[in-house]
């Protein structure tokens, strides 16, 4: 069975530079999955350790909204609350420390109050050294690995505390490791009893109280009744699921993206292997003709070929290790540097590093068996046949593609990202299955396009057009399979440029929608609404109108909100905001008399909530307020993490204890800009105001989209770089599969450049098409991204820019593959084309 | 009547890997504008690796090849290409022709590379004129695969007449056909030397080929064994040639 396999290995070094681009193609492949697996595993860890970091074992935080933090009153509620098992409260605050010896402040700390026995029943905090506080005795504490060391701390050190109250000593009893519990206090963390921590700060509130339900109840049950006991202060309320899906929900777009380029790219390495293959075991079938005729069976055959295929998976594999370790660190430290998704250095176990290898060599050998099955059929008669000619039994099969699809698609499902859910998984098949009909109709065009795009060349070379088109067209598949790949990889270009453009036309369509005005002035502390700025700015020759806009944090049955102070008369007249629900004008007014709130959709959604609701808010002290819900807009102004609750003035200052604007919407005159601007942005200075056009605000949203875009694209190219690999291999294998023709060519006269230009006109014409047919697929694929899920967008602004790099790239990336090819067959040798084999 | 090509001295060594072969050792031969010359020899002697030498298609390793005044060895290969395409035409047994391009194609690719438009004028007639000639009228849009294969090879002498080139080169082109057709192409390469004057090398293992020659150079192992003068003859009679060949011990 295994006798043919030595001569399978000949087969390989005999086409050096063939056997190496594929190498490099599986090992790109493998690079690209094996990075994205690590840069989803390296996300995912790092939400999972913030998970963990924040709420430990805890079923439930109820955390303080405002500094003062809960009451006592409220900790009691919290205690009392049916199905609570265990309350732990603790108190965070920040402060400087002295140092050992006194002398000279050495930087701030973060001071963590715990309760010595409740605390550890939801917490983890490994002690590297010492022992643990407890709440009797002489005043203790327990300090992190980090500042131990940057301040020169250990055991039995002294440490000064003050803050509020008196200077207090406190002893060193042990030694946390690492960064210790908080995430964000940069490693600089002091433990201690929350009775002393309430001493230091001269306070009583706790900053947040961690819950573990009674076993067999269920936390949801538990929100419910505390929602209904927490009356006293403002709080916002979170479960770990809760936390862990709104970190998700930031990464699940990314992850899934990356998974499906990550796949697009092993499929087009998969393109590679089959094409290569499929040329080899046409090059070769006299050769396995003899083979069959000397007596070698069909099984003998099929290992032949795929002894040949294993080889190329493992080293591909194996080299796909080494490019995908460097390629996922230069992934994420593009996450890092995009801010795209919460990312740290991923601990990769070996058994992820073999799944990727595990999958290059598998989809290699999925790719090998359809040319390792044609192989097969090849009969001894072949050995017989004078010319070489591609039959159409022994053409590649565009069919099998399909199954090379479903098994890179299957084995894509089973390393997708957990946090990218199944709308996403959805979302990218119908993209994927969307590149394979483009690539399996793609036969139909390529004589056509082919004819179209060889215009050009036409006036200036017509018989290298003719030539190259008609070879071109000789092997259909083989063609489709070539630019197939080109086409995928572009087409992700395509895709994710329409995305990003579509994304970047709809954040500068959103602020142009809810901000009245062409101009922004921030402030870097609020401005009351009784200083004279607005009044100032108004008076500026060529302002229309000046209104001040807060943003600020609300807290809502125990959830965060953003919200904006907005004066709803402005709004008003400068016609801003879409309303869906609720009367515009009502709703305007309403805001600047109180008592009413205008919702975004997505928030009112999400909480729920519709026109004539009411939202009841709880402040410090027993204050409550409520509010109408009076509008639903379609957009509102972007808070920092979602989209605004908007409020009146009266009511934020009344109530959220807002003191005033940290920005103003400034609209100019019709036609006044040019002219005022200047002068607005002076008097905007003196004002110690920061003044921006909104183009440049909308300016910095878009670059930070067009960051992540950035990377999406970088990482897409791969995929073209690998099919420029595949262009090699084919144009290669044509020169080769033409050396008689070619010869004759010479002989008749042509020269060796005549002969390169021909297969450079070739490769033209391949890329050309291939770009056609990628931004057609591109286009269409892109619409389906956005489509999916949102409702189907199909009219989207074409990314005219993108698609001309597209076509451009595709052009440039063809011909510099034919270099090779075209050295190759300008330096045929005539006579030896000529002759008899 | 003039020389037209010329070879001294000419010696070829191929040398792949670790051997070497001889396959010239020391031609020389002029042939004169408007003679019919046969290449006769056992299998190896050197006959193809002559004719590519006299046809500009590889360099000797020594001696010189004179071609319509040009010496061969001193141009640059592109200067060679160019003579080759201007001056010579060429036969070989198998594969001539351009699959993808048809008949009329075919023969009109060499003034394609060259830069020319055979669909234009002059270089249209000509083609229809050597389409003529070796009766392929009727057959102009066929493509390679839809002739036989002594058409094929009649398409091939059309194109290497096509050019007017300076003289003609056929390895074998009758070694792939059978009696009647290899007759055909033999008539077709000999109404152009008779009628047209043009000048034809041909390589042949077929007395009955070589029978249309003026004159037979025999080959044998690198070198130029014999030279049998037969003149020009309507009939193409093969005894005198056999009974020579035969005193030679072939
Ligand atoms: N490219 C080459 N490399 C090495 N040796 C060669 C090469 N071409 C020809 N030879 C050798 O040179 C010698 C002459 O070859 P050539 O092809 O000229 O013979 P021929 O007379 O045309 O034979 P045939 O009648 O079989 O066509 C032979 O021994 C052959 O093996
Ligand atoms: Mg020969």
């Amino acid at each position: 069975m295994l006798a043919l396999v030595p001569l399978a290995w000949r087969s390989l070094t005999a086409r050096r530079v063939r056997t190496l681009l594929t190498v490099i193609g599986i090992a790109l492949g493998v690079g690209m999955l094996y990075a994205s697996l690590a840069t989803s595993l390296g996300i995912e860890q790092a939400v999972d350790r913030t998970v963990l970091e924040m709420i430990g074992r805890a079923d439930l935080r109820v955390a303080a909204f405002e500094e003062q933090g809960l009451s006592e009153a409220s900790v009691a509620a919290i205690r009392a609350t049916p199905g609570v098992a265990l309350a732990a409260p603790s108190l965070e605050r920040r402060l400087y420390v002295r140092r050992a010896g006194g002398g000279t402040a050495a930087g701030p700390v973060t001071v963590l109050g715990i309760d010595p026995v409740l605390n550890p029943q939801v917490h983890d905090m490994p002690l590297v050294n010492g022992s643990a506080i407890t709440s009797a005795g002489e005043p203790s504490a327990l300090i992190t690995e980090r500042l131990a060391r940057e301040d020169g701390y250990g055991i039995g050190s002294e440490l000064t505390l003050q803050a509020a109250g008196e200077p207090m000593k406190i002893k060193i009893v042990g030694i946390v490791a690492g960064d210790g519990p908080i995430n964000g206090a940069a490693g600089r963390t002091v433990i201690v009893a929350i009775g002393l921590a309430h001493k230091v700060f001269a306070a009583t509130g706790v900053t947040r109280v961690d819950i573990r339900v009674v076993d067999g109840t269920s936390p949801t049950t538990v929100t419910a009744a505390l929602t209904s006991r927490l009356t006293a202060d403002p709080y916002v309320l979170s479960t770990p699921p809760d936390l862990e899906a709104s970190l998700r929900a930031t990464t699940a777009d990314f992850q899934a993206t990356l998974a499906m380029i990550a796949a697009v790219s092993l499929f087009v390495g998969a393109f590679l292997v089959f094409n290569t293959l499929s040329l080899t075991v046409i090059e070769r079938s006299r050769e396995v003709g003899l083979l069959r005729a000397a007596g070698a069976t069909r099984l003998q055959v099929l290992w032949y070929v795929m002894s040949g295929a294993m080889v190329l998976g493992v080293l591909g594999s194996l080299l796909g290790l080494g490019t995908g370790a460097a390629l996922g660190s230069l992934v994420g430290m593009g996450v890092q540097a995009t801010g795209a998704a919460p990312y740290e250095q991923p601990r990769l176990s070996a058994e992820t590093v073999a799944i990727a290898a595990w999958i290059g060599l598998f989809v290699t050998l999925v790719a090998a068996l359809e040319p390792a099955w044609r192989a097969t059929r090849i009969t001894a008669i072949e050995s017989l046949r004078l010319r070489i000619d591609p039959g159409s039994a022994r053409r590649a099969r565009l069919r099998w593609l399909v199954v090379i699809f479903v098994s890179v698609g299957a084995v894509g499902l089973l390393a997708w990202p957990r946090a990218a859910g199944d709308l996403m998984a959805l979302r990218s098949l119908a993209v994927y299955g969307l590149l394979l009909v483009a690539t399996i109709l793609s036969p139909l065009f390529i004589a056509p396009l082919a004819r179209i795009v060889g215009l050009p060349f036409v006036v200036l070379m017509r018989l290298d057009e003719r030539l190259a088109r008609g070879s071109l067209s000789r092997d259909r598949s083989r063609t489709a399979l070539t630019m197939g790949a080109l086409s995928v990889g572009l087409a992700m270009i395509v895709a994710i440029g329409g995305v990003a453009q579509e994304a970047r036309a709809t954040a500068t369509a959103w602020l142009a929608n809810v901000i009245p005005g062409d101009e922004i002035a921030t402030s870097i502390r609020p401005v009351g609404l009784g200083e004279p700025v607005t009044v100032a700015l108004k008076a500026i020759p060529g302002v229309g109108s000046v209104t001040p806009i807060a943003t600020f944090d609300i807290a809502f049955r125990g959830v965060r909100l953003d919200a904006a102070a907005v004066v709803g008369a402005d709004f008003l007249s400068d016609n801003r905001l879409s309303f869906e629900e609720g009367s515009r004008s009502d709703a305007l007014n309403g805001l600047d008399t109180g008592g009413s709130a205008i919702l975004a959709r997505s928030t009112a959604d999400r909480l729920g909530l519709r026109v004539g609701s009411t939202m009841a808010f709880t402040g410090g002290a027993g204050k409550a307020l409520n509010l109408r819900v009076a509008g639903i807009v379609e957009r509102s102004i972007p808070g920092r993490s979602g989209e605004t609750v908007l409020v009146g003035w009266t009511d934020a200052t009344g109530f959220f204890g807002i003191d005033g604007a940290d920005f103003f919407a400034v609209r100019y005159l019709p036609g006044r800009q040019a002219s005022t601007q200047g002068a607005f942005e002076d008097a905007a200075r003196s004002l110690a105001l920061e003044p921006a056009t909104l183009n440049r605000v909308q300016g910095a949203v878009t670059d930070a989209l067009g960051r992540v875009f950035g990377l999406f694209d970088a990482l897409a190219l791969i995929a073209v770089l690998i099919a420029a690999l595949g262009i090699v291999n084919t144009l290669s294998m044509s020169v080769l599969e033409r050396v008689r023709e070619l010869g004759i060519l010479r002989a008749t006269g042509m020269t060796g450049r005549q002969v390169a230009r021909m297969v450079m006109v070739e490769a033209g014409i391949l890329g050309l098409v291939g770009s056609v047919i990628g931004i057609g697929t591109g286009l269409a694929a892109g619409a389906m991204m956005m489509g999916l899920g949102t409702g189907f967008r199909i009219a989207f602004e074409p990314p005219w820019l993108i698609m001309g790099l597209a076509v451009a790239l595709g052009f440039l990336v063809s011909m510099a593959a034919a270099y090779y090819p075209a050295r190759l067959a300008s330096r045929i040798s005539i006579i030896r084309a000529v002759q008899f084999e | 009547m003039p020389t037209i090509l010329q070879a001294r001295d000419l010696t070829k060594l191929y040398q792949p890997g670790m051997t070497s072969v001889d396959a010239l050792r020391g031609v020389s031969l002029d042939i004169q504008e408007g003679e019919f010359v046969a290449l006769m020899g056992p299998s190896g002697s050197g006959k193809s690796t002559l004719l590519q030498l006299l046809g500009g298609l590889d360099q000797p390793s020594s001696g010189d090849v004179i071609l319509a005044g040009q010496q061969i060895s001193r141009l640059s290969e592109d200067q060679a290409t160019r003579l080759r395409r201007s001056e010579t035409g060429f036969v070989f047994q198998f594969f001539n022709l351009i699959p993808l391009l048809d008949v009329t194609e075919n023969i009109g690719l060499p003034f394609r590379i060259a830069g020319q438009n055979p669909n234009k004028g002059e270089l249209k007639t000509r083609i229809a004129d050597v389409i003529d000639l070796v009766d392929l009228k009727g057959k102009e849009r066929h493509k390679p695969d839809q002739l036989s294969a002594g058409e094929q090879q009649r398409v091939a002498v059309a194109r290497a007449l096509v050019t007017r080139p300076a003289i003609l080169f056929a390895d074998e082109p009758t070694g792939n056909l059978d009696y009647h057709t290899g007759l055909e192409l033999l008539d077709a390469l000999w109404a152009s030397c008779h009628d047209r004057g043009q000048t034809v090398v041909l390589v042949t293992h077929d007395s009955k080929a070589a029978a249309y020659a003026d004159r037979v150079l025999v080959m044998n192992d690198g070198r130029i064994h014999d030279q049998i003068v037969l003149g020009r003859r309507e009939t193409h009679e093969t005894g005198p040639l056999i009974a020579r060949l035969a005193q030679l011990g072939l």
